[in-house]
């Protein structure tokens, strides 16, 4: 009789064990766990209305680079820089020439005979077949060479460390700085707050400079006049939001703006008078809080975005 | 001729217990000398595995948490528009309440020249809910992040924050290097 009671008391004091240690097991688990009233949920932000979206990915191009940083598309080929390497591609994915780099690339630019290599703080010169012509070194130790473009013999060069747009001829010869300020008190010079400081040529041959900071696209002319910007700041879809967006831009063939932004990515298309138009790949493409892809546009308007998580070039087209 | 004493057992006792005694005395010292000099350890947030879920302000055994948002200045744009600041809807940019992502208004902003703004921690307000570090994360450079506090933490055998941390950001590190702020402390490959 005694022993049946030490028994009956043991079974009792083994369920609760076990009873204790389920509840304990399953409270702890991460996704059993009570709300939490801090919790700051930024997944509305990152979902799109589907009638928004216009564009869908057709292909992607799988790129052999650890690292890659930037793009750019000329006479059906893409160049794609990254670790300290050049990669010639063909539309199809077929590696055409590959450059070794003697630092890490930060940019990208090609014109009809010259390829633009930019490093942080030199810039290198190749002519269409890869073999170096020149490097340009008179940069201050603060440039942070981030977007390279040229017309007409003039190169503009972005410098996000210094705030300013670089003017060069040809030869690599200084031609003058544009620093973004205006005498208009609604534009502020270049606001710079990280590395992202792009500008372009529009297909009529007018140079768009991003100011991140402001959310804006200024268009100067090559005398460095404000000629014109439009801004889009807002957390919504329309616009641009956090310290440094839009990221990288291209345009077009019809003057269009292509965008892509850093913190929530995404990329959207502007119409040439700013207007919001469509977007063309949502967050849910990218990798959380990922890098804003690099962008480049071919003579239909495909768009290729160079997808820095993932390590390729993924193509979107119109639906 | 002279017998030389034979070793009794007693003496042989006795030997023994001296040595014993000593090499016991020898084992505690050293002991004591490696607790003395060893290494100790503090327990510390990684911020590039911290995903922001904000149970730090709630799961600690202090309260208010002992974890507080620290602010890298170098990294930060001091940015007019703050996304660890402002809420994604403020109506206006400025210091107004209803603007503000933090619960408690931990964070100061201070103007600097147009259009820059710094942006203060007041560690006495921070509860370590996180929300600004998502925010500066999510829309800005991620210059904001949090950090277990020492001179506030108990340093517990388990943390509480540890064992429900979703990301396992937490872990033991020595404390000699008890902080991992940013723009020093970089991510590792």
């Amino acid at each position: 009789m005694k022993n049946k009671g030490i028994v009956i008391f043991l079974i009792v004091l083994a369920v609760v064990i076990v009873g204790v240690i389920a509840i304990d097991f399953n409270s702890t688990k991460p996704d059993q766990q009570p709300a939490n009233p801090y919790e700051y949920n930024i997944d509305s932000f990152t979902r799109v209305d589907t009638a928004l979206i216009k564009y869908r990915e057709s292909r992607n191009l799988k790129i052999n680079l650890e690292e890659p940083v930037g793009i750019a598309l000329h006479e059906n080929r893409l160049f794609v820089v990254g670790d300290q390497k050049l990669q010639i591609i063909e539309p199809t994915g077929r590696l055409v020439q590959e450059v070794n780099l003697d630092q890490k690339p930060t940019c990208v630019y090609v014109s009809d005979k010259n390829i633009f290599i930019g490093y942080r703080k030199s810039l290198l010169l190749l002519n269409r077949e890869g073999v170096k012509i020149a490097d340009w070194n008179s940069f201050a130790d603060s440039t942070v060479i981030t977007s390279i473009a040229e017309q007409s013999g003039i190169v503009f060069v972005a410098d996000a460390g210094k705030r300013i747009v670089r003017k060069f001829n040809i030869e690599g010869n200084p031609m003058g700085e544009i620093e973004g300020k205006s005498g208009n008190d609604q534009i502020h010079g270049f606001i710079i707050p990280s590395p992202y400081f792009a500008l372009a040529f529009n297909p009529s041959g007018e140079l768009w400079v991003v100011n991140p900071g402001k959310h804006t696209l200024e268009n100067y002319t090559v005398d460095g006049k404000l000629r014109t910007w439009w801004e889009a700041t807002s957390i919504k879809i329309e616009g641009f939001s956090g310290c440094c967006n839009p990221a990288h831009f291209a345009f077009l063939p019809d003057g269009s703006f292509v965008t892509s932004e850093k913190g929530v990515v995404r990329i959207k298309t502007y119409k040439p008078s700013g207007e919001f138009a469509n977007v063309v790949a949502t967050p849910s493409k990218f990798k959380v809080e990922g890098h804003a892809p690099d962008l480049a546009v071919d003579d239909q308007g495909t768009i290729y975005a160079l997808d820095l998580d993932k390590k390729m070039i993924r193509l979107f087209v119109k639906k | 001729m002279e017998n030389k004493p034979k070793n009794s057992r007693r003496d042989f006792i006795r030997s023994g217990t001296r040595i014993s005694m000593l090499v016991t005395l020898g084992a505690v010292g050293a002991f004591a000398a490696k607790n003395l000099t060893a290494e100790k350890y503090v327990w510390q947030i990684d911020p590039f595995k911290c995903t922001q879920c904000g149970r730090c302000a709630t799961s600690c055994v202090m309260t208010p948490s002992a974890v507080k948002c620290v602010h890298a200045y170098n990294l930060c744009g001091y940015c007019d528009l703050c996304g660890g600041y402002l809420k994604p809807d403020a109506n206006k940019r400025s210091t107004a309440a209803e603007n503000q992502l933090c619960p408690t208004a931990a964070i100061q902003r201070r103007f600097i020249e147009e259009p820059y703004f710094e942006y203060v921690i007041n560690e006495d307000l921070c509860i370590g809910c996180a929300k600004c570090v998502k925010g500066c994360t999510s829309f800005g450079n991620g210059s904001l992040h949090i950090q277990i506090i020492q001179n506030r933490c108990l340093n517990c055998n388990e943390c509480s924050i540890a064992r429900l941390c979703p990301s396992q950001a937490i872990a033991r590190q020595k404390a000699s290097k008890p902080y991992n702020v940013k723009g020093s402390f970089t991510k590792s490959t």
